[in-house]
């Protein structure tokens, strides 16, 4: 907890500001915190400085022996400490991880609820849930997307994409485990999207997918316009402001944007899914092919009844983090439509949202959607988690 | 259904360059009348297990036929060959019921749930696991298992039942009784059944007819006593009987047959260097019996007694002779003498290991 907590009240001069419960219960929690802290300390000052005599050793060990400890907490993690000194090789890793980890979540929690708070003064206005409010309804004072806006997109970007990923990784790697030659090659080739940086393979496909020139005088109408136009398609602006938008209400859904990110993030999810359900497919027993043939079963059923289920974890395991780790997107869309996320932000997704409101000062808001985002990813994992354990047999 | 393996042959290529193909079964020809229980029997790497998987059609042969009652199956995919198979592992899917095990090969079938559901459980019924449908395979024990994976085999009324090793996976006490129900089930659905095994004593107690097999080649076909009464060579002799047969280093010399300095028997072949075999129960004591034989101990069983003895010319450090228990020894005897039963003492060439005929 911080130490030098301010209000306006108490800057202003006026005798401090009553707490209402709520407050009142972290700031208690934040003394127990920092009491728990202080005995630590206390105790590992205690184990390096403090140099017991023999004597006294062994009047401590009595101690115990005869009437129990009678230790105080810090004693007694100081003993503790002896025992178990595996604490202090795990002491660098943790306290870099409650300094820069654990920390800034905490303060993101606390700094949510501080109302109007300004990050140089380190003061707010009250303590409640207006930022949430105030984000949730879209009344925050800044143009661009709103949060409900952002949701949608990151919403619909990862629902669509890491299913059918995943899906298509299931199908290339099943194709792949059924290849005798060049199977390397092929796992090579499907391995370097993996190994190329986001916002260079965003450049690219905004290439791809870009219309140059004037709207009189079209330089050239991009490779996927072109290859659309094989088929007697006429090309359609993927990337730009002139995009065709379908609105519903007040979201709009720019559904040629959307597919160059679904494009974009499908492909750029293959290569991890394929390496882990490809070797997952490289465990299962050959025998319970050698099974299901002689039982009769098709390709398809083999597929369907026989290996998925089989390889259940690893795809369970790629629909969470790829849910989670969808529903964290950013750099992806930063590297097609550029820093701006589109037009005013309309492609704009929830980190996105959050990063805005950082960068422009207004912490309140970025606290309040980052605190939304990781409820909405919680929720999403349980069910996911929920449905998945259903139709798992760890072997 | 009939089976009729014709020449059959198996060369696996060698894995690196210029090494030696693997010839895992040879010119292998065996006619397996409708209904029978055959065991494919032989130490490991004899060919065995591949000869089933052939049969089945997971494997496919280098040359060589395999005809089904009339119908040359050799090429025909195994899902069409309307074979039953237990993998040694049993192979049960693991995510799925006993019941969706069962009931697979059925659904392969496009047959209707509830028709797919009766005949699982009359599978299931046979084999004696209709309390278990529930479970997963996880939650069976060894021998349970393998009762799912024979009714899995079953339920789409297979005209071929084969089995791999369906026994080495189980411990002492169940094995016993799961031969005994291998037996039953067989007996029951009068289906043609091969099965592989390493152990000869589980072949011998089950097996209509036994298929001796050594370095892919089959050495011997018939019926379980026929063959051990009258092998055809060292190896098989060797091979069958628990306690094994004792082979000693002979000779002929003028219809004659000595082992050491002793004549055990007579005989018409002519002169040459034999091995000469006796099985345990072949021998008979007799303080004027023919063969000399230093006692190491005696161990008593209760129904009858072994002497386990050695000699110089056995070419297996100890010989046994298992003699009936009421039979007085002299105690403490230094050495005892035997006459030897003539049917029980088998005469093998000693360089082409074949019985003397």
């Amino acid at each position: 907890m911080k130490e030098n907590k301010k209000d306006v009240g108490s800057a202003s001069g006026t005798p401090p500001k009553q707490h209402n419960k709520f407050v009142q219960y972290f700031i208690n929690l934040g003394a127990r915190i920092r009491g728990w802290f202080v005995d630590k300390w206390t105790a590992i000052k205690d184990f390096f400085v403090g140099i017991k005599t023999y004597k006294q050793r062994k009047l401590e060990a009595e101690l115990v022996t005869n009437d129990g400890p009678q230790l105080t907490k810090g004693e007694k993690f100081r003993r503790g400490l002896k025992s178990q000194s595996g604490w202090l090789f795990v002491a660098p890793a943790l306290i870099l991880m409650l300094v820069f980890t654990f920390w800034p979540i905490l303060a993101a929690f606390i700094n949510a609820f501080k109302q109007n708070y300004n990050s140089l003064s380190d003061t707010y206005q009250g303590i409640g849930f207006e930022n949430f409010v105030r984000v949730i309804k879209g009344d925050t004072g800044t143009g661009g997307a709103s949060f409900n806006q952002c949701l949608v997109n990151t919403l619909l970007f990862t629902l669509i994409s890491v299913p059918l990923s995943t899906l298509l990784a299931l199908l290339i790697s099943v194709a792949l485990n059924s290849i005798k030659a060049v199977q390397k090659a092929y796992q090579t080739i499907l391995f370097l999207p993996y190994l190329t940086n986001s916002l260079a393979m965003g450049a690219v496909f905004a290439t791809f997918f870009t219309i140059i020139g004037t709207e009189k005088n079209i330089e050239t109408v991009g490779l996927v316009n072109n290859v659309l136009g094989w088929f007697g398609l006429a090309p359609v602006e993927w990337i730009k402001a002139s995009s065709p938008v379908w609105t519903l209400g007040s979201i709009k859904i720019p559904w040629a944007k959307y597919i160059v990110v679904i494009v974009y993030e499908v492909w750029s999810g293959l290569p991890f899914k394929i390496l882990i359900l490809f070797s997952a497919l490289q465990s299962i027993n050959k025998q319970y092919y050698d099974a299901a043939k002689v039982d009769g079963a098709s390709r398809w059923t083999t597929l369907w009844r026989i290996t998925a289920p089989m390889i259940m974890p690893q795809i369970s395991y790629l629909l969470v983090t790829g849910i989670m780790g969808g529903m964290k997107q950013y750099t992806a869309i930063v590297g097609i439509f550029g820093e701006q996320m589109g037009t005013n932000y309309d492609m704009g997704t929830v980190v996105g949202y959050i990063y805005r409101y950082v960068d422009n000062g207004q912490y309140g808001y970025a606290f309040a959607g980052s605190i939304l985002l990781f409820l909405i990813i919680m929720v999403i994992t349980w069910i996911n988690n929920k449905i998945t354990k259903k139709h798992t047999t760890y072997r | 259904m009939r089976i009729s393996i014709q020449h059959l042959t198996k060369i696996f290529p060698s894995r690196n360059k210029g090494g030696a193909a693997v010839h895992a079964v040879e010119d292998m020809c065996i006619e397996i009348p409708s209904g029978k229980l055959v065991g494919l029997l032989g130490p490991s790497g004899c060919g065995k297990s591949t000869t089933l998987f052939m049969l089945s059609g997971l494997e496919s042969p280098t040359s060589g036929k395999i005809i089904f009652d009339d119908q040359d199956v050799t090429t025909l995919a195994a899902e069409k060959r309307g074979i039953g198979l237990v993998f040694q592992n049993y192979a049960l899917y693991p995510h799925m019921t006993v019941q969706e095990n069962i009931r697979f090969p059925l659904d392969n079938m496009r047959i209707k749930k509830e028709e797919g559901n009766a005949r699982a459980l009359d599978a299931a019924r046979l084999v004696q696991i209709e309390d278990l449908m529930a479970r997963k395979p996880s939650e069976l024990s060894g021998g349970q298992q393998q009762r799912v994976a024979i009714a899995r085999a079953l339920v789409k009324m297979p005209n071929v039942l084969l089995l791999d090793e369906p026994l080495s996976n189980l411990d002492a006490r169940l094995r016993l009784q799961t031969r005994e129900e291998i037996k039953r089930i067989q007996r029951e659905t009068g289906i043609t059944t091969v099965f592989v095994t390493h152990d000869q004593e589980e072949a011998m107690s089950i097996c209509d007819i036994m298929v001796v097999m050594k370095l892919g080649v089959v050495q011997q076909i018939g019926a379980p006593q026929e063959i051990y009464d009258d092998p055809n060579n060292l190896f098989v002799a060797n091979f069958l009987g628990t306690p094994p047969i004792n082979i000693f280093k002979g000779k002929i010399e003028g219809g004659k047959v000595y082992v050491g300095g002793e004549v055990v028997s007579a005989t018409e072949y002519e002169d040459q260097e034999v091995y000469v075999g006796i099985r345990p129960e072949g021998y008979i004591y007799d303080p004027d019996g023919v063969l000399t034989l230093k006692v190491d101990h005696i161990e008593v069983m209760g129904r009858d007694k072994s002497v386990v003895a050695t000699h110089e010319s056995s070419t297996k450090p100890t010989v046994r002779c298992i003699i009936d228990s009421d039979v007085v020894l002299p105690p403490d005897a230094a050495e005892l003498k035997f006459n030897i039963k003539p049917y029980k003492l088998f005469l093998f060439n000693a360089e082409t290991e074949e019985r003397l005929r």
